[in-house]
């Protein structure tokens, strides 16, 4: 790091702190690189970078949060500056004064497990990699193919006027590739599989070009494909609906994830995310599910995109338990949520901060996020036990739509495809799947939950919330799930 | 405003490039953006933001690539830096199987007719103070919450296609409240938009909300069973469905590609409803305008559907390049929508006091398409969705689900309102983009499925 920027902030901070800042932070992007490849139908549509370097500042002032941004680090005094008068305007309303409250100050460090930087793998290589995938995708009848890699490289450095300075080098990657073809009524469908892990090792090129976690997933999308696009639409009904972990992933984001995030349930995302069904009185009471659920933030991934080690608010990643044997127990929370919330409560509904404030880029202050949400591996057995076990039901994979009450109350899904299961066995496929249900009642009505061999670990890169919104990259350690009285396809 | 200096730097950049003898694209992007945020009652964040983007897109040959750098752009030779690694990985691309479209300004533009300085420079007090009004009318036994962005966005694009000079300056505000009833949890909300400070007024969202709020303190929420109703469709309602309906429908690249619902039909037939017009009318106040897209082509009034018949389907240049179509002015840039008024009266209550039971459902949280092809879409009813019987508004309902299609929404309209509202429905994912549409005040129509609803707001 540059001495002179760092003595820079260090000396800023102190003049806040003079001005009766309570409380600075400074989120230092040395830089934010992201590139973009994508190959559509053969044709590379997407060959994009994007470089960001800046500086993003929060201070807590009388109880209210000031935060400004810029780019331009030769005007870093006025950025202070900037970001102390926005917080002592935002001070003359504040009728529940926010508080960080006192930590000690640390130093940390964190750098993504990365064997082989995708940032030095040269762009020819990385092209080759994906027209190989892609040729093994070409088939006369395939309609049209998209191959697409995305890579991320962040180096930041966090300061606060508690004397913490933590270094953390975060690297991503992300990948889909998916065939579409021509159904019997000139309908679209689709198959896709997206980059995967199972928790553990390394997240550097070295992941995208692990057959078993990619490339290999060709042929089974194609085929299934090849079966979807001759097969009838799932008729609406009530059933046991099975979701795969590619289907499932999605079911704890919107349903467990968004709705534990606690400036959702303390109600500062109603204008735009929505808010919770959970209130603070919910903790340790409420049945979010029958005690088949076991929820856990984080688990100590070392190769999840919500692995991350530090938070935006210098906070240590914590592994921990959101809902144990079906009960509601802990929220996703940062510092200064959990202290409004135990004074709200009246109690000590949280001990201390989830490490879950996030923030995507410099120019966004940290917000309440998903890190890894994660349904623990069950008792059920594997997914052949779980389909033996079921008398009348589908499985479904992929979602293709998602649409969630606002206060994550209910939902709908739609996937990309579905597999009969009759009296314990699969039969076919059916095209064009959704089902729908109310959140609560769902998850007391999960049936099974398969073992450590169904469990993997879905990476997500598109997780939006917040104003300005912010996109966010996190994981979702999911095995094969099983529901039972599940309202499927669509009311005529 | 941008710099001489700034100028300068993109017009040595362009000579850089065409002494490379490659084609290239330089845009500047700045955004000044302010927002406010309030939670329980109080201001929970006060942001500004001064960012700078310099956008550059390399052709040579069928070969493509783009770099997007942010930080300082001040000076020439790291703006130069930029345009050689945008090159460099430009060679090390593949070719594509068709000939791109250069980007090409067809004329210099010029355009900054809806920027307010006051806006770009408001002092987020007058926020603070709006706010205050608001909550201290109606007391802190509500919970208030919401968001208020403003600020400018100033584009400036050149090409080595030629020697013209694209720039666009705009202000925009996007101001929202909810007001949540801490125990009943029913919300309502106000949002205003504008590109001038002055489209904001605070007796706006006051009034809004003295009126309805009497409506749900008196009775508690109505579960509505799945079925067929006739429903009230406010502006955003109104604004999303027609966004979706657009994307899925009447993109050329949708169309092309057989993955809408329109793909059986073809310009000429009928699609939708005969009292339903869309345009894109950049010269139409009630949104952001722009007279020119981001490959710098005019834009003009472009009829998409015309009394529910399809007229012409948007094509950028990438799609029209593969497609071998006549661009149309469609690349990225705000577009301004506008679905055509009626002729119902400006009450809706007057409009359907002889109709019996109907829903009023303003706007619809988290729409999404299950299925594009029949041109499904679901999404819920949030605030301010009531039930009306004969006209005279009964009680709230709960969290109630449409799902429907697009023909059938927009093709069982019965009546339409005389009077055109804007709806913003810019985004703050990444950089400031703002976009506006122009839609009726409100919609009838009928037969519109609900397909669940909770026991809650």
């Amino acid at each position: 790091m540059n001495e002179g920027i760092k003595k820079k902030i260090i000396e800023n901070i102190d003049k806040l702190l003079a001005k009766k800042a309570e409380y600075v932070d400074v989120r230092l992007v040395t830089e934010d690189n992201s590139e973009s490849i994508v190959l559509y139908d053969g044709n590379l549509e997407g060959n994009d970078t994007t470089f960001e370097n800046g500086i993003g500042i929060r201070t807590l002032f009388d109880g209210a949060w000031g935060f400004a941004a810029t780019s331009n680090l030769s005007k870093l005094d006025e950025c202070f500056d900037l970001s102390f008068l926005n917080a002592k305007s935002a001070a003359k309303l504040v009728n529940v004064p926010l508080k960080m409250g006192k930590k000690k100050g640390h130093t940390g460090s964190y750098k993504s497990p990365v064997k082989k930087d995708p940032f030095r793998v040269n762009l020819k290589d990385k092209i080759d990699f994906l027209k190989e995938i892609d040729k093994n995708l070409q088939e006369e009848w395939i309609f049209k193919r998209y191959i697409s890699a995305n890579m991320q490289k962040k180096n930041q450095i966090f300061f606060n006027s508690e004397g913490t300075i933590i270094d953390r080098q975060l690297t991503d990657i992300f990948a889909t590739m998916m065939v579409m073809g021509i159904d019997n009524d000139g309908e679209m469908q689709r198959r896709s599989h997206e980059l995967f892990s199972y928790g553990n090792g390394t997240r550097g090129w070295e992941m995208l070009t692990k057959p078993d976690l990619f490339s290999s997933h060709s042929g089974r999308i194609k085929s299934e494909l090849a079966s979807l696009i001759k097969a009838e639409s799932l008729k609406y009904g009530k059933k046991s609906v099975i979701l795969l972990p590619g289907q499932g992933w999605l079911q704890v984001h919107e349903t467990i994830g968004h709705p534990l995030e606690l400036d959702r349930i303390l109600g500062y995302e109603l204008s735009y995310a929505g808010g919770s069904f959970v209130t603070l009185d919910s903790f340790g009471k409420l049945k979010y599910g029958n005690e088949k659920l076991n929820v856990s933030a984080y688990g100590g991934f070392a190769n999840s995109p919500g692995s991350f080690g530090f938070d935006d608010e210098g906070s240590p990643e914590r592994d921990y338990l959101l809902i144990d044997k079906g009960i509601l127990v802990n929220a996703l929370t940062s510092r200064a949520m959990i202290r409004e919330a135990n004074e709200k409560a009246g109690r000590k509904v949280f001990s201390e901060s989830g490490g879950a404030a996030r923030s995507t880029a410099f120019y966004r202050a940290p917000i309440d996020r998903m890190t890894n949400v994660n349904i623990l591996p069950g008792k059920d057995g594997t997914l052949e036990n779980i389909i033996s076990n079921t008398e009348d039901g589908i499985i479904v994979d992929n979602p293709t739509s998602w649409s969630i009450g606002s206060n994550r109350e209910h939902f709908h899904f739609g996937c990309e495809i579905a597999w009969e299961v009759k009296k314990g066995k699969k039969t076919k496929i059916l095209r064009n799947p959704t089902y729908q249900g109310h959140t609560v009642e769902f998850y007391n009505s999960l049936a099974a939950v398969g073992d450590k061999s169904t469990w993997r670990v879905g990476q997500v890169d598109n997780c939006g919330k917040g104003e300005p919104n912010q996109a966010m990259e996190l994981g979702h350690g999911v095995p094969v799930i099983k529901f039972d009285n599940v309202i499927t396809g669509e009311r005529k | 405003m941008i710099s001489k200096k700034i100028k300068n730097i993109f017009h040595a950049v362009r000579k850089e490039a065409l002494k490379n003898k490659v084609q290239a694209t330089l845009s500047y992007h700045r955004e000044k953006s302010h927002l406010m945020r309030i939670g329980n009652n109080s201001v929970s964040l006060n942001t500004s933001e001064d960012l700078i983007r310099m956008d550059i897109k390399v052709n040579i040959g069928r070969k493509q690539g783009t770099h997007t750098q942010m930080g300082d752009i001040t000076s020439e030779t790291y703006a130069k830096k930029a345009l050689h690694l945008a090159i460099e990985k430009t060679k090390n691309s593949l070719d594509l199987d068709f000939d791109p479209i250069p980007d090409v300004i067809e004329e210099d533009f010029v355009q900054k007719e809806q920027y307010d300085k006051k806006l770009e420079t408001l002092d987020p007090a007058f926020k603070q103070t709006a706010y205050k009004k608001i909550i201290d009318t109606f007391g802190s036994g509500y919970n208030f919450s919401g968001s208020w962005s403003s600020g400018s966005t100033e584009n400036f694009f050149i090409t080595t296609q030629n020697e013209n000079e694209a720039y666009h300056l705009l202000t925009d505000q996007n101001f929202s409240i909810v007001l949540k009833h801490p125990k009943k949890m029913w919300e309502l909300t106000s949002t205003q938009t504008g590109w001038r400070k002055s489209d904001f007024k605070t007796n706006g969202t006051i009034k809004l909300f003295k009126a309805l709020i009497p409506v749900y303190e008196k009775k508690g929420g109505f579960k509505v069973k799945p079925g067929k109703y006739t429903i009230v469709l406010g502006p955003t309602a109104t604004a999303e469905i027609m966004e979706m309906a657009l994307w899925t429908g009447f993109w050329g690249r949708t169309w092309e590609e057989k993955r809408g619902w329109t793909t059986n039909k073809k310009p000429g037939d009928k699609v939708l409803g005969s009292n339903i017009t869309i345009i894109d009318d950049p010269e139409n106040e009630n949104t952001f305008k722009f007279k020119f897209d981001m490959s710098g082509k005019k834009r003009k009034e472009f009829h998409i559907c015309k009394s529910g018949i399809l007229k012409n389907l948007m094509y950028d240049s990438q799609t029209a390049a593969l497609f071998k179509k006549k661009p149309t002015g469609h690349n990225i840039g705000s577009m301004s929508m506008t679905m055509k008024s009626g002729t119902g009266n400006s009450s809706f209550l007057k409009e359907i006091k002889d109709l019996g039971t109907v829903l009023y459902i303003p706007a619809l949280h988290y729409i999404n398409i299950p299925n594009p092809s029949e041109g499904i879409f679901t999404g819920s009813s949030r605030f301010n969705a009531v039930l009306i019987k004969k006209g005279l508004i009964v009680s709230p309902i709960f969290s109630t689900r449409i799902t429907d299609t697009f023909q059938s929404v927009f093709g069982n309209v019965k009546t339409i309102s005389e009077e055109s509202v804007s709806v913003n429905l810019s985004n703050t994912y990444g950089r400031r983009s703002p976009v506006a549409v122009s839609v009726p005040s409100y919609m009838v129509t009928e037969g519109i499925k609900i397909t669940d609803c909770a026991d809650s707001f």
